[in-house]
């Protein structure tokens, strides 16, 4: 709002005839009374689809030939630059869904 | 602004409540705490029509019960209920069977300053329904619900720039109307 002294009486003006909030008078009872039963939020697509997502990530990568090599040399316990590569790739992977579960966080 | 502040996190809080345990007493407390506010505005809109201005108040509450997972406290929860009770007069004012009253573009010329003061919100009231529809929303929230620019251009979805052009327009078409009462005022003896 601007300090100008004619609309800084215009607007007191305005707030004096303003009437200000009603009086309940039974108003909140009568919502109440109409406020229907909350339906709970359903969680399972959330679920299949994070099942199906997985899934279906895991079928397009597990024939990459990167991949396999990767997975067998870190189970031998091969620090080869695949198994390297994989590994990064996890970390990546989770520091991602951390940075969006925290901003999801502070959103809420 | 800190009883803002505070304000908004009471009702943030009683949000989380009524979303978490879907709790019927936490929205009730939202309820009593913004209904005479939002009956208000309502009014206002609706010209004093109490009966609809109700109705449309119920409307909101119900809404806000059933979209309260959506409120994410990107605004104050008052301004989001704003919103929805505008939205509401909005959708009302389209069906056919709502009195349709043109809002005068300035063609009320300046009032005549009565001689008793009283007079003066009556006066006022007149010189209100000269604007246009659109400056008297934006100055009925801007000035009269105590909104920013900012809250009323999320309230009536208008662009910033637009909200303030209707504020500064509406007061200075307000200035000029209720100029006899200030020059009346300026001879008065002090």
């Amino acid at each position: 709002m601007t300090n100008d002294p004619h609309d800084d009486a215009i607007e007191a003006l305005l707030r004096r005839q303003f009437a200000g909030a009603v009086p309940d008078d039974g108003f909140c009872e009568r919502v109440m009374r109409r406020l229907p039963p909350r339906r709970r939020r359903r969680t399972w697509p959330v679920w299949v689809g994070m099942l199906a997502g997985g899934a279906l990530c895991g079928a397009s990568l597990l024939p990459l030939p990167l991949l396999r090599a990767g997975w067998q040399d870190w189970l031998h316990g091969d620090w080869s630059v695949s198994a390297l590569a994989l590994l990064s790739a996890i970390a990546c992977m989770s520091l991602l869904a951390l940075g969006w579960a925290w901003a999801e966080l502070h959103d809420r | 602004m800190v009883d803002r502040v505070a304000e908004a996190r009471i009702d943030q809080a009683l949000v989380a409540r009524a979303l978490l345990g879907s709790d019927p007493r936490a929205f009730e407390q939202l309820l009593r705490r913004h209904q005479g506010m939002v009956r208000a505005q309502l009014r206002r809109l609706t010209r004093g029509d109490e009966a609809v201005a109700d109705d449309l108040a119920q409307e909101t509450f119900l809404l806000a019960w059933r979209k309260l997972d959506q409120f994410r406290g990107e605004a104050r929860f008052s301004t989001w209920l704003y919103r929805i009770a505008y939205a509401c007069f909005l959708q009302r004012l389209r069906k056919p069977s709502w009195p349709v009253e043109a809002g005068g573009e300035g063609e009320l010329e300046q009032l005549a300053a009565p001689s008793q003061p009283v007079d003066l919100q009556l006066d006022v009231e007149r010189a209100m329904q000269g604007l246009s529809v659109a400056e008297q929303t934006v100055l009925l929230h801007c000035v009269q619900l105590g909104l920013s620019h900012e809250e009323a251009a999320y309230v009536l979805a208008m662009p910033l720039g637009t909200v303030k052009t209707h504020a500064m327009r509406g007061k200075a078409k307000l200035r000029s109307r209720l100029a006899a009462w200030r020059e009346m005022a300026s001879e008065e003896p002090t």
